[in-house]
């Protein structure tokens, strides 16, 4: 398998993969959307909200809010050692909102949230909650634990997790009589004329829409877009609550536990006749 | 996950997984389909509110299809190992480019 890293900064990352199947990366993606787990919050009490959004609506807008992930400290509560239905240190975390407006209008960001764990923070702090008039006040707790994006989507690590077959564009010069019309309808701007050729760019920006060979006149055509099916370009936003490259390596532990959990439950059976 | 045999026979195999999905049979039957020795590979949700997938694998010549499903998981196995490591040093290639 090849791999290379096309693009990468804090929150995303944009892979070049070659030698692999359809099959195993759409596993990878239904496991980073569904399985991977993250932190979100998941009870809110609330103890005074006199703002004009209802309790349930506030408590909608805090479930959606990321926040920072430890996935090494905390337990999914189904696997917790506390097994308790209110949670541990190891499995909970709580974070605090008190807020006034005095004298007149304000917006609570997320950044006013105080969490008992430093490292359980939302990911930004520029987040708008609600809004409050003047002698308004919000006071609530909030309860975070771990959870999956298979049993609803504030626990998903993505915003976005995805990949199409490496395109292939090839230019034919010998039949190409440089109308410039592919170049003009390239959505992703591929194609660029240079002198009297037309050139590829960024052939890996392509989105196989195949609009360049629709417009050209030429037959056969002069310009041709194909796809390698064992080449991908997987590509992968990270809402901020883990760093993409852990989200990846999470995905492969988790698909690679039920592998190894179906071969041990299969050689049982097996044995039993 | 849990494991139930279905219905075995001498080249056929017919297994239900319990609290599974496409996530997990896909990849199988994929790796399945690409050994020689399977006549014919497949699965099916029966009901999309239950997460039960059946596994239905018969094989050519006799072969076990028990021993044929254990190496097209090891298969699959050998394929996340070698993302790790390929995904493990691009991210070392891409580390050092950023350096220079």
């Amino acid at each position: 398998m090849k791999m290379e890293i096309l693009e990468r900064d804090e929150n995303s990352l944009r892979l070049r993969i070659g030698g692999t199947n359809a099959a195993f990366m759409n596993a990878l993606r239904r496991i980073i959307l569904s399985e991977v787990p993250s932190m979100a919050v998941d009870d809110v009490v609330i103890i005074e909200n006199s703002s004009t959004i209802q309790d349930e609506f506030l408590a909608h807008r805090i479930g959606l809010m990321p926040l920072k992930t430890d996935l090494d400290t905390y337990n999914l509560p189904e696997n917790c050692i506390c097994k308790s239905e209110f949670g541990c240190n190891l499995c909970r975390a709580s974070l605090i909102l008190d807020v006034e407006a005095e004298d007149h209008t304000i917006t609570v960001y997320s950044g006013e949230f105080k969490s008992e764990n430093p490292a359980t923070i939302p990911v930004s702090g520029k987040i708008p909650i609600v809004k409050l008039a003047p002698e308004q006040k919000v006071r609530l707790e909030a309860y975070a634990r771990l959870g999956k994006g298979e049993d609803h989507a504030r626990w998903q690590p993505v915003s976005m997790c995805a990949y199409k077959f490496r395109p292939i564009v090839k230019v034919d010069s010998k039949h190409c009589d440089l109308c410039g019309a592919c170049v003009e309808i390239c959505p992703k701007n591929v194609l660029l004329k240079a002198g009297n050729k037309v050139e590829i760019k960024n052939s890996d920006n392509c989105t196989l829409c195949q609009d360049c060979m629709d417009i050209c006149k030429k037959t056969p055509k002069a310009v041709e877009v194909v796809w390698d099916e064992n080449s991908f370009i997987f590509s992968l936003e990270s809402t901020g609550a883990l760093s993409p490259e852990r989200i990846l390596s999470e995905a492969l532990n988790i698909l690679d536990g039920k592998l190894k959990d179906f071969l041990e439950q299969f050689a049982g059976k097996e044995n039993e006749k | 996950m849990n494991v139930k045999i279905l219905n075995r026979k001498e080249n056929e195999l017919k297994i239900e997984i319990e609290n599974e999905g496409h996530t997990f049979c896909n990849v199988v039957q994929k790796a399945l389909l690409k050994d020689k020795k399977v006549d014919l590979a497949g699965y099916s949700i029966p009901h999309p509110l239950t997460a039960n997938p059946v596994i239905y694998l018969r094989t050519k010549n006799k072969s076990k299809p028990e021993t044929v499903l254990r190496k097209a998981v090891a298969k699959v196995q050998k394929d996340t190992k070698s993302f790790r490591a390929a995904f493990d040093n691009a991210l070392k290639v891409y580390k050092d480019q950023a350096t220079l």
